[in-house]
């Protein structure tokens, strides 16, 4: 079961009518590297004008540009990272990172890293994984731009995170995923529905490792960039069921996640995460987890 | 002496780390903040801060980290306005029109740090001709620029 149609007909099913959608490019400045360095002006003498993204602390759409955004002096200086707006907001929901130990998960290119590092103020550490060598290079390249100093990147999967032998106060876990019409054209001609199952299938091995490395007061986001409950609201219900997570209310864009999917009830909580089905931004799934505390 | 430190010595600079925060894996030297240290495990793939790492032909290679971190203590370092920046950025060599200011060796041979109006490390060169007023001359010859990392984006390198 493939095809344009047939994605558009499930979508109508979840309540949401299709349409188009052109992204505009986007990007987040890292305060640490961009102090006292006035970028927006620094990038208007360039000519590359900014509107600021009202949900999002440091990202702005580029409005206009006569260069281009990933080849000038800033960007190469580690100002700023172009970072599609939805994929900015997973490390923003953490709170208190500043000297945590943090896992990210599903680590390259490496764009949520920085950001972390970022937040953190490249304070405490951030252990980075990935199964991609050649990922890892993207990645290591990166990092070395924006001036991260607190990661250690491990070409590890993560369904493989307890060999770490360590705990963790926050855990990312952008888990890959079968991406969104949004940002790939060919997204309908390329995707099936066997590719969602074996994906959630992955996913759900992802979270089942991952909430064993998590500090029993810590906090987990999960997202994706897939608008397929497979991917999503489902593997959220699993997860309330099957590992002891609950899922907590966050501040962010987007309406609530599906608690009654293609017939199917789903645990209450569900509705906590939330849906971005792709207007200003990609579609996009995110939630926040903790575990439930023992009594 | 360590290879960054030899390194940092040809701008006239000295830097001293922690040995005990240093981590070399495969001629690659990564510094680490103490909070990575104690997590630090053998088979990482990259670690804290990368310094550099030696090359094949024994020469050492500069990260822009250390490069960042030499600004402050180097000796040898010039100063380059908006045209030259962006050409020197794109791969080219800087003349003597396009600086504004050098501080330090105006000996041939030696290397310098190329810094953009805002005092920020575009990379570094070897000074030629420093002195040589006529424009079709080469001042400081590129070395390693910040464009680089656009050009490892094609090689699938760091």
């Amino acid at each position: 079961m493939s095809g344009k149609q047939f994605f558009i007909d499930r979508y109508a099913e979840l309540g949401w009518k299709f349409k188009e959608t052109e992204l505009r490019q986007s990007i987040r400045i890292n305060k640490t590297n961009a102090k006292s360095k006035n970028l927006p002006e620094r990038l208007h003498s360039l000519g590359v004008a900014l509107e600021k993204i009202p949900f999002l602390p440091e990202g702005y759409w580029i409005a206009k540009s006569k260069v281009s955004a990933g080849a000038t002096a800033e960007y190469l200086l580690g100002m700023y990272s172009i970072q599609e707006a939805a994929a900015q907001i997973p490390a923003t929901l953490f709170t208190a990172l500043h000297g945590k130990m943090v896992l990210d998960g599903c680590a390259a290119p490496g764009g949520k890293t920085v950001q972390l590092a970022d937040l953190m103020e490249n304070s405490g550490a951030i252990i980075a994984l990935d199964a991609s060598k050649q990922r890892l290079v993207v990645m290591a390249n990166h990092l070395e731009r924006c001036h991260v100093s607190n990661t250690i990147i491990y070409n590890l999967d993560a369904r493989q995170a307890t060999k770490l032998n360590r705990t963790f106060n926050r855990i990312l876990l952008d888990v890959p995923c079968s991406g969104n019409f949004a940002s790939d054209s060919q997204w309908f001609y390329r995707r099936t529905l066997a590719d969602l199952e074996q994906n959630s299938k992955v996913q759900r091995e992802i979270l089942s490792e991952a909430v064993k490395c998590l500090a029993s007061e810590g906090e987990m986001v999960y997202s994706t960039c897939s608008l397929e409950p497979e991917e999503d609201e489902l593997n959220m219900d699993w997860a309330v069921k099957n590992l002891g997570l609950q899922i907590q209310h966050i501040d962010c864009i987007g309406v609530n996640g599906l608690t009654e999917v293609f017939g199917r009830k789903l645990d209450s909580q569900v509705a906590n995460c939330r849906r971005i089905w792709p207007e200003k931004t990609q579609g996009f799934f995110v939630c926040k987890l903790r575990k439930v505390p023992v009594q | 002496m360590r290879p960054y430190e030899v390194f940092a010595s040809r701008f006239g600079a000295k830097v001293a780390f922690n040995s005990q925060f240093i981590l070399e894996k495969s001629q690659r030297y990564y510094l680490l903040n103490p909070r990575l240290k104690k997590v630090g495990q053998e088979d990482f793939f990259y670690a804290g801060l990368y310094l550099g790492k030696v090359g094949k032909n024994g020469g050492f290679f500069p990260s822009f980290n250390l490069l960042n971190m030499l600004v402050d203590v180097a000796a040898n370092k010039i100063v380059v306005d908006r045209k030259a920046a962006w050409l020197f950025i794109c791969g080219r060599d800087v003349f003597r029109t396009g600086i504004v200011k050098v501080m330090g060796s105006k000996r041939k041979g030696d290397a310098a740090l190329v810094l953009n109006e805002f005092g920020e490390c575009l990379g570094f060169g070897s000074i030629m001709d420093i002195l040589n007023e006529s424009e079709g001359k080469v001042a400081v010859k590129n070395v390693l620029d910040i464009g680089d990392f656009l050009r490892r984006e094609t090689r699938g390198k760091f």
